[in-house]
């Protein structure tokens, strides 16, 4: 059957196949080489459709159970209470979620607002000042403090950083915002700065030129020139590492507190979305609209993250355009 | 670490002697599978009679693990368990969780907690008054319990845990807990308890009496001293019982275990080195 039909068919035809057509048809018999390689094409194509699919399939299920166990909440809770109250007791039925979303937005300003200006800079130093050896030393070390397990960096936080606040500022405990957000940075800083690097790199020779040209120092033609010109893989760098600071949560939940309050000091123990689900989810009980308010706060985790990389998909192109 | 290290000598020497009685001893006809699930505070007791259960019946298939200790009478009551391990008598109300009706707590062991401190705290003895006040938000500075002018950083464990229930019952006699603060906070499990108190000067906290370290000072209550001796005596009242929970009257495979669990042999030998205190030991 398939022989006769694609040796019916004319030579120039279209996708898989086109690939045996210029092959002779051999024997004549149903195994022969041109029909083993129809096979196989057609086989290979079902194969990526089929990962393709089941990629989407495993987001979209993820997204549909969090979903279905989230919403639930909202049968015993009004979404003002659960979006805009900052009363978090289980125990006594109040179900406000103010403080963790407030508590993870805060968190990631304050990293951000730490970590990109020494990200650029060091990218800025690793791409336009570090001679080429000492360039050569600090990209692979970056590179790997990426890869540092998280607990390895709340560790440290709970045992050096946190005792070094506390007597730098003499609060009390440490325990807080700017101690997660310190412990963020470093873990963030490798991210950022190593991609702002690349895209500092890749800003054409033809622009530092003409800088110079003109009569720019050094510090106008990277500040006025390359850095804007570099402006949206920074910008995509920048999202990358945010990304990570909203999903962390071992180095978070053991430098922050774990207490359900605003973050309205810098050193006062409070609780984010990630730690927070992480805290309580192992003392839950199953079916209580406990449980469900930590899946709807787990949900929202997923959507923000989700919004974050169509954010950098955005810029992708954006860049990719300039 | 120390207690993993004990546990695994526990268990090569228990490997040894009983690899030799079970040649004799195989006769046991017992057979099924038995799941456990909860508290993991008594996860080494359970991995370390299930070794030596299943060297005794070859046929009993067990598999334990652990999350939290409410999640054991949780999985029992669904199906998903059969003997869930927790650290209070789940068949009866305690703080924060009503009881789960139609189950059978089978006691299995004794564990001790102790109120611990950092080293720098110059108090050595509270009452249970001052207990409830401290961890209530009553007194915040350290003077008024008769330490130096310091606040008193709290730390508790969150909601839920076994070791919170345990000692809001029995230290604090039932009396509610601060929730809130910016001398106050939670940490997730016994070891960043551990950590927390070593680390924090002037912290407050509590902890199971296993966990307790030269790095950190156990409070005395009422005038007694947190050990083994006098909790035996009768005269250190924060203990409480470690639980398999099951649904009804346990049955055939199941029974068979929490009986070995229970017997002499195990109590006065592998569970005393795991440091629980033996059921016996207590009139």
């Amino acid at each position: 059957m398939q022989l006769e039909s694609s040796a019916q068919r004319p030579i120039i035809g279209t996708g898989a196949s086109e690939l045996g057509g210029s092959i002779k048809a051999g024997s004549g018999k149903k195994f022969d080489r041109k029909n083993r390689l129809l096979i196989y094409n057609r086989f290979f194509k079902i194969a990526c459709i089929a990962s393709a699919v089941f990629v989407c399939l495993v987001l979209f299920s993820i997204l549909f159970f969090m979903f279905r166990t989230g919403v639930l909440t909202f049968q015993d809770v009004s979404p003002m209470t659960f979006f805009f109250s900052t009363d978090w007791s289980p125990e006594n039925e109040s179900y406000g979620a103010f403080v963790f979303i407030f508590g993870t937005f805060a968190l990631t300003l304050l990293t951000l607002v730490i970590s990109v200006p020494l990200s650029v800079i060091i990218a800025v130093f690793l791409a336009e000042v570090a001679p080429k050896w000492l360039r050569n030393i600090l990209r692979p070390v970056l590179d790997l403090l990426v890869g540092i397990p998280s607990v390895v960096y709340g560790f440290l936080g709970l045992t050096i950083l946190i005792p070094l606040l506390r007597d730098l500022t003499g609060t009390n405990m440490g325990d807080g915002i700017l101690a997660a957000a310190i412990v963020l940075t470093i873990m963030v800083l490798p991210t950022i700065s190593r991609i702002s690097d690349d895209a500092i790199s890749v800003v054409p020779r033809k622009y530092r030129d003409a800088s110079y040209a003109l009569g720019a120092t050094r510090f106008q033609t990277i500040f006025k020139v390359i850095v804007p010109a570099a402006r949206s893989g920074i910008m995509y760098a920048v999202i990358l590492g945010m990304a990570r600071a909203i999903g962390e949560t071992m180095a978070v939940v053991m430098v922050i507190g774990n207490t359900p309050q605003l973050a309205d000091a810098l050193f006062k123990p409070t609780s984010v979305l990630t730690s927070n689900i992480v805290m309580q989810i192992a003392n839950v009980p199953f079916d209580s609209t406990w449980n469900n308010a930590l899946y709807m706060m787990g949900f929202l985790l997923l959507i923000i993250s989700l919004l974050m990389i169509v954010l950098v998909r955005m810029f992708q192109r954006k860049g990719a355009q300039q | 670490m120390k207690l993993f290290k004990s546990l695994s000598v526990a268990a090569m020497a228990i490997a040894l002697v009983t690899s030799s009685v079970s040649v004799a001893g195989a006769s046991s006809s017992l057979s099924g599978k038995i799941v456990i699930n909860g508290s993991s505070a008594l996860l080494p007791l359970t991995l370390q009679a299930a070794s030596e259960f299943k060297k005794l019946n070859p046929k009993v298939k067990i598999s334990a693990s652990a999350a939290g200790s409410v999640t054991g009478p949780q999985s029992v009551r669904k199906g998903i368990a059969d003997i869930g391990a927790c650290d209070w008598d789940a068949s009866m109300d305690v703080p924060g969780f009503k009881k789960f009706d139609g189950q059978v707590a089978n006691k299995v062991a004794i564990i001790p907690f102790a109120a611990v401190v950092n080293k720098n705290v110059g108090v050595n003895d509270l009452s249970t008054k001052q207990l409830q006040d401290i961890f209530s938000g009553k007194v915040t500075n350290w003077k008024d319990v008769g330490g130096s002018d310091a606040d008193i950083i709290l730390v508790n464990r969150a909601f839920g845990s076994g070791t919170r229930v345990n000692f809001q019952m029995k230290a604090l006699q039932g009396a509610d807990f601060l929730s809130k603060g910016s001398n106050y906070k939670e940490v997730k499990s016994s070891g960043d308890m551990k950590t927390a108190i070593e680390t924090t000067p002037n912290a407050i906290g509590y902890i199971d009496l296993v966990y307790v370290t030269s790095n950190m000072k156990a409070m005395q209550i009422n005038g007694v001293a947190p050990t083994e001796a006098n909790v035996v005596n009768g005269t250190y009242k924060v203990w409480a019982y470690g639980n398999f929970m099951t649904k009804g009257q346990p049955t055939g495979a199941v029974k068979a275990f929490i009986e070995y669990i229970q017997s002499t042999k195990f109590q006065n030998g592998s569970l005393k080195k795991l440091k629980f205190i033996p059921l016996s030991a207590i009139k």
